[in-house]
């Protein structure tokens, strides 16, 4: 049958180019001639087809968006697929991502990526059979995890004045003879993200004390300013320095107890507040003014230094519990925060005024000379309490201060204290950060709270500390 | 959280057409790629493109560098700095948080500027805008022999120029940008201050010159 027809297809030719007037001789060239040409356009018009196709795809203006490292990346979009088919997206496999085309044209493409980077990845595709595999470059990027990048390199132990990356302390006050529960000290200092990238140490200090005689606390925490090279030492020794006078003067000292009594049962009484007042200056401001003296003097056995190298703040409290209430001085120069913090009565009442105007970075150090000599330091600096109790005394540098409460006026709110408090309680579940239990002799809360304070809040790296009484 | 917003104004006039537009893309692929790899700067420092021909156009808005796309960059047109001027100072009102009470604003914006030749339009009324904001660093940049020093200097003291506007330079112009964005960034946490004065910069490769 197929000779048949053939034959019939011949004779038809044969007749069509006859009426056309295709003598005998001419029938070969022609012929060779018309599927010659007619080959062309039809290749031509084949390519043509593809590159509008190409074009189409091309005008989708397909972009990925950026992705994160190891974090599940998903992206969807369409392909006109009754114009295209055998679809794939060469390179996605080596970065750790599955492309899919579905039949009506939804496409995806989803995984975790493996590496960080900039890459291409090309969109193959057929167009019209015979043409060539079309092809389409589009680029994507990976960031890289921001945490993976803060490394962590141990100090040298070998440069000046060395310190531990971290430290910790609990004092644990058990029951007095009356079987009621004393407060506790907690507190934490670590090493900032940013020192802790380049190898450089821990600048903040804290110091703390518990006098059993007495029943006295003392609590102080400083922060060694970023600019100056030795201030590791300036804090340490400022620290230091204020709990061993306060130890010394509040050890055995029935006069001044007996001031704040007397204050106390009478706070109308001009008489009494003066002469408490005088003794409190006596113990807190001298305590600070000693602290300053101790730091210049390692500053002056250092030839190569100056008092500003040593540069730091200073916070710090002293605090008793009397039959009344508890008894709180406390002296603070330069940032960060004080706080007594109150859930019952609902009130966070900041123990000063942070050093910090509209720029940070301006603050006051209790290296500089003319703190002292400002004769409103002792209004300004200095601050008694009295009050009957309270959930939590709070002393924490910067580091902690800035990411928790942002502004000054934060500080002055209660409820940013309490949301603060929370925070501290619940930890960070969603950086697997665990909360502190704040709960009577639980020294666990030691470990627990060095490991709060490696929270994450982008842009605020410094070193934290904080110092809790509570 | 504060931001460090990084606005670049790039020239696109048809002079830059071919290999220094081709630069400048570079350029700018380079300063996002070298930035991701900095964590100050990838938590911190935000970017925004303002190109300027016949007119400006922010094409991108002040945006997260780990979400930044580098936008498509062509050459052609006059070069209206002016108008950039207005633009940025128009975008940066929009975009950039200021301080309040109960929230720190972002830090002062850093402005790299770059041109190869003199403005076709108005300065003037741009500049007023733009000095009327507060501005962290301000770099402008003279690329090649056609732009003018003395102009650029009345938009900020920190003038740099490039001798010759071809792909090695302009890459090393933009590696020091990337080097510039990356310690601004440090910076403003470290010290918690904005650079004012080139000084506080990266010192510049030999291709960028300091213009007194």
């Amino acid at each position: 049958m197929a000779a048949v027809n053939l034959n019939e297809s011949a004779r038809a030719l044969d007749r069509a180019m006859r009426m056309a007037g295709v003598t005998s001789s001419d029938k070969e060239s022609f012929l060779n001639w018309a599927v010659g040409s007619l080959w062309r356009t039809f290749k031509d018009e084949r390519m043509n087809q593809r590159i509008m196709i190409e074009n189409e795809v091309r005008g989708l203006g397909l972009r990925f968006p950026n992705g994160t490292v190891r974090k599940e990346y998903s992206v969807f979009f369409r392909l006109p697929v009754d114009k295209i088919s055998d679809i794939t997206l060469s390179g996605a496999d080596e970065l750790g991502l599955v492309f899919a085309a579905g039949e009506d044209g939804l496409c995806s493409l989803s995984g975790k990526p493996r590496t960080a980077g900039d890459f291409t990845l090309r969109l193959r595709y057929r167009t019209v059979e015979g043409e060539p595999v079309s092809e389409l470059a589009i680029p994507v990027a990976f960031n890289p995890d921001p945490r993976e990048l803060w490394h962590n390199i141990p100090t040298d132990p070998d440069i000046p004045y060395y310190k531990p990356d971290c430290d910790s302390e609990y004092v644990k006050v058990e029951a007095g003879a009356d079987g009621a529960p004393r407060k506790d000290i907690v507190a934490a200092s670590q090493r900032g993200r940013s020192h802790a990238r380049e190898g450089k140490a821990r600048d903040d200090h804290f110091s703390l004390f518990h006098c059993n005689d007495s029943d006295w606390y003392i609590i102080a925490v400083a922060d060694g300013a970023g600019s100056a090279k030795y201030s590791r030492k300036g804090s340490e020794v400022a620290c230091k320095t204020v709990i061993d006078h306060c130890k010394n003067l509040l050890a055995d000292n029935p006069g001044f107890e007996a001031s704040i009594r007397e204050y106390e049962a009478d706070r109308e009484n001009q008489d009494k507040r003066t002469t408490v007042t005088r003794q409190v200056i006596d113990i807190i401001y001298t305590g600070a003014m000693k602290a300053h003296e101790a730091v210049k003097k390692v500053a002056e056995a250092n030839d190569e230094a100056k008092l500003k190298d040593f540069a730091t703040t200073l916070m710090f409290a002293v605090c008793k519990k009397y039959d009344f209430g508890w008894f709180i001085a406390s002296f603070w120069v330069g940032d960060g925060a004080m706080c007594l913090f109150d859930e019952k009565t609902k009130t966070a009442k900041l123990l000063g005024t942070p050093d910090e105007g509209e720029f940070s970075g301006q603050t006051r150090f209790l290296t500089m000379p003319e703190i002292f000599r400002d004769p409103e330091v002792v209004s300004k600096r200095l601050r008694m309490s009295i009050v009957t109790d309270f959930t939590a005394l709070f002393l924490m540098t910067d580091g902690v201060s800035d990411p928790m409460f942002e502004t000054d006026r934060n500080l002055n709110d209660y409820t940013k204290w309490e949301e603060f408090y929370n925070k501290l309680s619940s930890g960070f579940p969603d950086d697997e950060i665990k909360g502190v239990d704040l709960s009577d002799d639980n020294e666990t809360a030691e470990e627990r709270l060095l490991g709060w304070l490696d929270f994450w809040s982008p842009g605020n790296h410094d070193d934290r500390t904080i110092a809790i009484l509570y | 959280m504060r931001r460090l917003p990084v606005y670049l104004l790039l020239d696109c006039s048809g002079s830059m057409f071919g290999e220094p537009i081709e630069a400048v893309k570079n350029g700018v692929q380079v300063l996002i790629s070298t930035l991701r790899q900095d964590p100050y700067a990838l938590e911190t420092a935000y970017l925004s493109i303002i190109t300027f021909d016949s007119s400006a156009q922010q094409l991108t808005p002040l945006t997260e560098l780990s979400a930044f796309q580098q936008p498509s960059i062509q050459a052609s047109g006059c070069t209206a700095l002016g108008d950039a001027l207005t633009l940025l100072a128009q975008r940066a009102d929009q975009e950039v948080t200021k301080t309040t009470a109960e929230q720190k604003g972002d830090w002062k914006p850093l402005v790299f500027i770059m041109t190869d030749g003199e403005p076709t339009d108005d300065l003037n009324k741009g500049l007023a805008e733009f000095k009327k904001r507060k501005w962290g660093m301000v770099v402008a940049c003279a690329a090649g022999a056609g732009a003018n020093t003395d102009t650029l200097k009345k938009i900020t003291e920190c003038v740099v120029s490039l001798d010759t506007a071809d792909s090695a330079t302009i890459k090393a112009f933009f590696k020091w940008v990337s080097a510039s964005v990356s310690s601004g960034s440090m910076k403003v946490e470290e010290i918690g201050a904005e650079a004012t004065t080139l000084s506080e910069l990266p010192p510049p490769p030999p291709e960028v010159n300091i213009v007194i």
